[in-house]
């Protein structure tokens, strides 16, 4: 059992910021750190690859306004 | 890091909290309430407070959504837990909530079959992956997490998976909010208000703190700078004379929210009639359950569970903790009895419960006559 302080444990996948790899069907492919996930887009589905996209619990929730 | 090195610049941090200092009057205490827990840890963690002037007071709300959920619950999904053939999936977090009969860590430790999660989806495909097994997702959360629930019910039908439900507890903003500021003796002057809840439900769902109670309320991010700016943006608004709904965390919410997560939550999800919190009881309408639509993947249609209300130990002041009334080093049980390691209430459980919070990050900045235990 981890006792990360820096992340929310209550899922253990606090709302970050995520930027998005590639896209298929319902699932993008986002970078977190060093490392890739998926995130069901269902409530994000016109997502493309270079979005910055608001993810928690394994979904996005919304898209970052993106000013780079 | 983009959308972190900026929300902590010294410099920027330093220039608000002038600001605040420039804002305030002396003698003239300001209590400001952050209702979401990742703010709560966000003030500890970066030692916020210690840039605030005497004349601003952090009161910490009730938007942890572990810390809310009442033992009887708790309970319940151990019953589940502990039902043949079921497997009982749920964030991490939840695992070391304290019920009557111990935690859902424990009950793994006498043989059920608890897992960890990451997400609601990760239920779904364990179901997949174990046609054999049931696999209930112990849902908690507020608006933020009662998406991914959602997406989650749509899929199941979708997919016609057979072994799969939820055991639903999530949780809505506004019944706390509202009991918070029904509270006679209130002593709340300003509300910080949910980031993350709010990229889902908008800033409009706020309207009537400042229509119907006359306190101002800026929804914030997250990073040490947007705190401080938000404070800020409050005091501005008591020195304008205003009181109204802002939003501190333009780069993602929006006043009207995320209409397609808000609809796929009342595709698959309806109001109760009421539901227990802990520290504020039971509050009418305040909570989410599975529609019949979904009723297939309804664990409390599915199976049988105790339903027990269930008291919190006497000993614990999580209640008074998460409506502001004591801070965390005022309960008398804390850092003694009740540590992260074997959390008595569930303030200590979470990193965003205020007790936990406080325990990892403050309590060596307050010097003990400070904070005397028991107070």
């Amino acid at each position: 059992m981890s006792l990360d302080r820096e992340r929310c444990l209550t899922c253990s996948d606090e709302a970050v910021a995520a930027r998005v790899e590639s896209v298929e069907e319902l699932e993008a492919v986002i970078a977190v750190g060093p490392a890739t996930e998926r995130v069901a887009i269902d409530l994000v589905p016109d997502a493309r690859p270079g979005d910055l996209l608001l993810c928690h619990a394994g979904i996005a929730l919304e898209r970052l306004e993106d000013a780079s | 890091m983009r959308y972190v090195d900026e929300y902590r610049d010294p410099a920027l941090a330093r220039g608000l909290a002038a600001e605040i200092r420039s804002l305030v009057t002396p003698g003239e205490v300001v209590r400001v309430m952050e209702v979401c827990g990742g703010h709560t840890h966000a003030i500890y963690r970066h030692g916020l407070e210690e840039l605030l002037p005497p004349e601003l007071e952090l009161v910490h709300g009730p938007g942890c959504p572990v810390c809310v959920i009442p033992m009887g619950r708790v309970d319940d999904a151990i019953a589940l837990a502990e039902t043949d053939g079921v497997t009982l999936a749920t964030f991490g977090d939840m695992l070391r909530v304290p019920g009557g009969r111990g935690s859902l860590l424990e009950a793994k430790a006498r043989g059920a079959d608890v897992r960890m999660v990451y997400s609601p989806l990760d239920a779904l495909a364990l179901a997949a992956q174990e046609p054999d097994r049931h696999v209930c997702f112990f849902a908690i959360g507020f608006e933020t997490t009662a998406p991914a629930t959602a997406v989650t019910l749509r899929r199941a039908r979708a997919e016609e998976t057979p072994n799969f439900s939820v055991f639903c507890n999530h949780v809505l903003i506004e019944p706390p909010l509202r009991a918070i500021l029904e509270t006679p003796g209130l002593r709340v002057d300003a509300f910080i208000g949910p980031g993350h809840v709010s990229s889902v439900i908008g800033t409009e769902a706020y309207d009537f703190i400042p229509e119907e109670y006359g306190r101002p309320v800026v929804v914030s991010a997250f990073e040490p700078v947007d705190l401080l700016q938000s404070i800020a943006m409050l005091l501005r608004q008591r020195a304008d004379g205003r009181c109204e709904v802002e939003n501190q965390y333009t780069r993602v919410v929006r006043r009207e929210g995320n209409a397609r997560a808000v609809a796929a939550i009342g595709e698959t999800m309806e109001a109760r009639e009421d539901f227990e919190w802990r520290g504020l009881g039971v509050l009418p309408k305040s909570a989410l359950r599975v529609r019949e639509a979904f009723a297939a993947f309804d664990a409390e249609r599915l199976f049988t569970l105790p339903g027990a209300r269930i008291e919190d130990p006497k000993a614990c002041r999580c209640g008074d903790v998460l409506t502001g009334q004591i801070k965390p080093w005022e309960c008398g049980v804390f850092g003694t009895a009740c540590t992260p390691e074997r959390p008595l209430g569930t303030c200590m459980v979470s990193s965003e419960g205020a007790c936990a919070a406080f325990f990892s990050y403050g309590r060596l900045r307050r010097p003990r006559e400070e904070a005397p235990v028991g107070a």
